[in-house]
């Protein structure tokens, strides 16, 4: 072969060189300078991973700065799913089980269903970590951390979960926190992972206005009930994230970028917890020592539940709710097993998990009587509330025949002439029987519902507007919704008509009338400042804390975000005189000699005088409703500072159970003399003035007569 | 006062010209230094977030000084004297395969193509190739006609290394030794009409593997996956994602996330061209492109240059094994390529290939400074 012709395949050789060269360059050219952006995002997505990160939840306060709501550390065994993925389904049993052991033994019993049920969670975004027990001690997670290699995918990490220093004070107005649902995640405008579905439609939205949107997740904690519910958007932190950049084996290598959550706001109740800590431990007194007890004709002494009440009657500021038998929110920061759940609900257990201060509805009995008697004096039956009736025990109907048409006082007591204080001092049934039946008579002139408009002025019959989740209504019958209800299930009612007998038991608050404890202090503290109808409010104020080292309700360490000021519902048109003979009756009640609780107030008299009245409701085949209304002081130019009610359901006379325990709660508040609540870690004061509330209990003075 | 101003002067004139010394390819050199810097740095940033990182670095570090050595001292004796000992390499080199499929064999990435020596390995095939260039280039500048006879030998000296790497299976090694033969028998002088018969015996032959159950799935898939881009392996678009994401200045040095993440499996050998494609960008892989090119086009220059048929075979069997190496390298993380485990000449870690591409350019050198003697 000649030298030319090897040249020449030589540069064939180098063509074919430098094209597969070019070929390289055009190759890295398309790559790198045209379809750049393309593979950086894959290359982003490939390991970059955005980890949510809640932020503290706001603390909630009472009305004087004292944490009722606080947060800690909880460590929770979690699972990173990354590495668990990349196992055969043998493998990772096998891995469960062991885990599932090791927890057990390390005192913690585990399922491993359970452990497998979080895994196949699809409600956790893929590379969110699903927990798997909570709450563990230091120990577990060294013991985890120190067999790192043993565990793959398993992580101790940890959360911020509610602490509750007062334990189950005010637990019910507290409310408690769990992971969102479906359900709440819509409403909050979240997105649903993909997979899940609801059936449930959403629910309303309840955005605060003014508030900015704080977005959830699966996984996120939202208040169930009470505050934490309804001041959700306050409360609630703006989350944060961390982007972080984890190599192929999902192992962490560097945080890219981190917003910071940003702590929520802090709640101030209305709450005095001082106050709140006296009421409960006095219901709770009263009610322990009840139980067991019967009554004259055998009926039992129950009292499943109670609530006692207290408000500001010039701003309509709720100081204490006590709602019996308590709650105890602690118990749920691990989540709500089924039992718990069961028994927090069990009518058996008094549901614990009611408020029944706002859920309760009860017949109002005697309470109810300023209403009949304002609807008669503003309607012009009774024009001056002087004129007077004669008690003697019984109240005949005009145009009736026979024993039905009698109508008795409680225990047939005649009270001899009458007028409207009298009536009040003495709760003579009688009297309001007799407004009744002239009433439905006149029902030409007067209309057909005049107690129940007078009522509804007050707020009977309506929710209060409290800020709180669940309220009820109560109940005001009227002849129409009577007829309406008939007319709807003509099998359920003997009849649809509204006949005299109906108005006389509802001018005493029998009959169908309900009330809630809440609905009659907001009408009684009503009543008190002369007729300005406040909405309850649960809240006083909003904080963003300042510096987050010092104590959130520290003078000065906060902000105010928004003051809850008095919110005015309605005005009742009340002359002064029609208020002062109201005022009169019911302060007779405890000053006069034949008040239905005069007695009670002398026993534990408050530093002032009250004005009040006792109601004892009967329930068919249950024993009676005591319940106490009222507010002190009174008197010329005094200004009404709290407001009370006191329902106990199957307990007994008013005047026996609870006017006492109205004034017992009162007195010390009066004198200013009022026991600091305890905390969970020193209960030693609390323990003996417990021990005192229980022995003043039992030896409670009563009028000894219902009314 | 003469003697003291012109001291080199009178050097010059008693030198010899042809002194092998004076003919150092420099550029070349040069080219080989800079690549080897650049691997080298490359290979550290693919190895320091691996366990035993420095270990890589240490080893690596190891093999350039051997290797650099191998090249000196190749460079020095005289090709034509290593050529004629080429029946003993080539016999050496066989054996050295054969090696393999005794228990002293071991299995890496499932190719039995390893010797172990505690942390070392040994992968025979990558001096064989050397061995076998040298064999050819010997046996067929004997004579400047390529009859039927010499073809058919020369054939037979390529067939059977190929068919033993074919046997591992190391099927990249094996088309190393394809093309190496075709490079070297189009230079080396093969009539035209046997080499057109020849190119067609060989796709029938490709075809037919193909076809047959000789491949095991996955080395089909590997050879075809980059015509369907769709059913790219982990592999290859983990690579494209590295390298496109380093647009056109890269994430600087050792700053690649891909890298840093070891989201590239091999990284650091057979895949290392994605470091440099995602911390250096267009501007340094592309550099890294044209410094390999320019070392190739320094071998092909060389083959030119050389004073016989025997340099010119010589450097045109490396050039060939260089040009495939680099094509099918780079050409396999760009998508381009099959994925063949073959590495990148001194960028790749690995003791052999280094020290193969050492006394590759070793050779060379020789071939142009002997090119007078």
């Amino acid at each position: 072969m000649d030298t030319k012709s090897r040249q020449v395949r030589l540069s064939a050789l180098g063509i074919v060189a430098l094209s597969l060269f070019l070929a390289l360059f055009v190759r890295l050219w398309f790559l790198q300078g045209i379809d750049r952006q393309k593979f950086e995002v894959a290359s982003a997505s490939n390991r970059l991973r955005v980890i949510h990160e809640e932020g503290p939840r706001g603390r909630i306060l009472d009305r004087n700065g004292k944490v009722i709501v606080d947060n800690r550390t909880s460590r929770v065994v979690a699972l990173d799913r990354e590495p668990l993925r990349k196992m055969d389904d043998d493998e990772r049993n096998a891995h469960f089980e062991e885990l599932a052991r090791t927890m057990t033994e390390l005192g913690r019993p585990t399922k491993v269903a359970l452990i497998q049920k979080r895994y196949d969670d699809k409600r956790y975004a893929p590379q969110e970590y699903v927990p798997i027990v909570e709450d563990v001690t230091e120990e577990v997670e060294i013991h985890l951390s120190e067999r790192a290699e043993r565990f793959p995918g398993v992580v101790v990490e940890t959360r911020s979960v509610r602490s509750y220093p007062y334990g189950s004070l005010a637990g019910q107005v507290l409310g408690y926190v769990g992971e969102i649902n479906e359900k709440e995640l819509v409403a909050k405008g979240g997105t649903l992972p993909a997979g899940v579905t609801t059936t449930d439609p959403p629910e309303t939205t309840t955005t605060t206005p003014g508030v900015p949107p704080k977005p959830y997740q699966p996984g996120d904690l939202i208040g169930k009930s009470g505050v934490e519910r309804s001041y959700e958007d306050y409360l609630r932190a703006v989350p944060g994230s961390r982007t972080i950049e984890v190599n192929a084996k999902g192992d962490l290598i560097d945080v890219v970028k981190r917003e910071t959550p940003r702590a929520g706001d802090d709640v101030w109740l209305s709450i005095d917890i001082d106050l709140q800590a006296e009421a409960e431990r006095l219901l709770a007194a009263k009610i322990d020592s009840l139980r067991g007890r019967t009554d004259k004709t055998g009926a039992r002494f129950n009292a499943p539940q109670g609530s006692v009440v207290i408000q500001e009657p010039t701003t309509g500021q709720i100081l204490a709710m006590a709602s019996y038998p308590p709650f105890d929110p602690s118990s749920t920061v691990n989540g709500i097993s089924s039992e718990l759940w069961a028994q927090l609900n069990d009518s058996a257990n008094g549901q614990p998990l009611y408020n029944w201060a706002l859920q309760g509805m009860y017949a109002p009995g005697s309470t109810f009587k300023p209403f009949t008697a304002f609807a008669a004096m503003s309607s012009g039956l009774l024009p001056t509330g002087n004129e007077s009736y004669p008690d003697n025990g019984v109240y005949k109907l005009k145009a009736c025949k026979g024993t039905k048409c009698e109508f008795r006082n409680a225990g047939g007591t005649p009270h001899g002439r009458v007028n409207v204080p009298r009536s009040l001092t003495v709760s003579s049934d009688v009297y309001y029987y007799w407004i009744g039946e002239q009433f439905w008579v006149g029902r030409d002139r007067f209309g057909d519902t005049p107690i129940q408009d007078a009522a509804a002025k007050f707020g009977i019959g309506s929710p209060t507007g409290i800020r709180l989740p669940g309220e009820n209504s109560g109940r005001l019958p009227t002849p129409a919704a009577r007829k309406e209800a008939y007319e709807a299930n003509p099998g359920k009612f003997a009849t649809g008509d509204w006949r005299t007998g109906d108005n006389i038991i509802t001018s005493i608050g029998q009959g169908d009338v309900l009330v809630t404890p809440l609905q009659l202090v907001d009408a009684y503290a009503t009543l008190a400042n002369g007729g300005t109808r406040y909405r309850p409010q649960i809240v006083s104020k909003v904080t963003r804390i300042k510096d987050a080292a010092l104590p959130p309700g520290q003078e000065g360490n906060f902000d105010v975000v928004t003051t809850v000021e008095p919110e005015a519902l309605g005005k009742v048109d009340m002359t002064p005189q029609q208020h002062g003979q109201i005022v009169s009756g019911l302060v007779g009640v405890t000053q006069s000699g034949e008040g239905t609780a005069a007695a009670s107030w002398r026993a534990s008299p408050t530093a002032w005088p009250m004005a009040g009245k006792t109601g004892t409701a009967q329930v068919r085949g249950k024993a009676d409703t005591a319940l106490f209304a009222g507010w002190g002081p009174t008197g010329p130019g005094a200004v009404p500072q709290y407001a009370i009610s006191v329902v106990v359901p199957e307990a007994g006379f008013g005047g026996d159970v609870a006017a006492p325990l109205a004034f017992r709660i009162l007195q010390p508040l009066s004198h200013g003399q009022l026991t600091p609540a305890c905390t969970v870690v020193d209960r030693s004061a609390c323990d003996m003035a417990a021990l005192a509330a229980n022995q003043a209990s039992q030896s409670d003075v009563g009028s000894g007569g219902p009314g | 006062m003469t003697r003291t101003l012109t001291p080199s002067g009178d050097r010059f004139r008693s030198t010899d010209l042809t002194a092998p010394w004076r003919h150092v390819d420099t550029v070349l050199l040069g080219v080989v230094v800079l690549i080897v810097v650049t691997g080298t740095a490359m290979v550290y940033s693919a190895t320091r977030n691996l366990a035993g990182g420095s270990g890589y670095m240490v080893r690596q570090g190891l093999f350039v000084v051997l290797g650099a050595a191998l090249m000196v001292g190749i460079s020095l004796i005289d090709y034509r004297r290593i050529a004629d000992w080429w029946q003993v390499i080539y016999g050496l080199s066989l054996i050295g395969m054969a090696g393999i499929f005794t228990p002293l064999g071991a299995v890496v990435n499932g190719t039995k193509g390893w010797y172990r020596f505690g942390p070392f390995s040994l992968q025979p095939a990558e001096f064989a190739k050397l061995g076998v260039i040298l064999a050819v280039a010997a046996y067929l500048s004997q004579s400047d006609r390529v009859d039927l006879r010499r073809l058919a030998v020369a054939l037979g000296l390529f067939g059977v290394p190929t068919v033993m790497t074919l046997l591992q299976p190391d099927l990249g090694s094996a088309l190393v030794f394809i093309v190496i033969a075709l490079g070297m028998l189009v230079v080396g002088g093969v009539q035209m009409r046997h080499l057109l018969v020849l190119v067609a015996l060989g796709l029938v032959a490709v075809l037919g593997i193909l076809n047959s159950g000789t491949l095991d799935q996955y080395q089909k898939d590997r050879l075809t996956s980059f015509v369907t881009p769709d059913g790219q392996s982990y592999n290859v678009s983990q690579a494209q994602q590295a390298i496109g994401s380093g647009g056109l200045t890269g994430y600087g040095f050792t700053k690649g996330p891909q890298t840093r993440g070891g989201y590239v499996p091999e990284q650091e050998t057979d895949f290392i061209f994605t470091v440099a494609g995602e911390e250096l960008g267009f501007v340094g892989a592309g550099a890294l492109v044209v410094l390999l090119g320019l070392m190739v086009w320094r071998v092909w220059r060389n083959a030119q240059l050389a004073g016989d048929t025997l340099g010119t075979l010589i450097c045109v069997g490396i050039m060939s094994m260089m040009l495939f190496h680099i094509f099918e390298n780079i050409g396999m993380t760009l998508g381009i390529m099959p994925v063949t485990g073959i590495p990148l000449p001194f960028v790749s870690y690995g003791g052999s290939s280094m020290m193969t591409s050492f006394a590759a350019v070793g050779l060379v050198q020789s071939v142009h400074m002997h090119r007078y003697a």
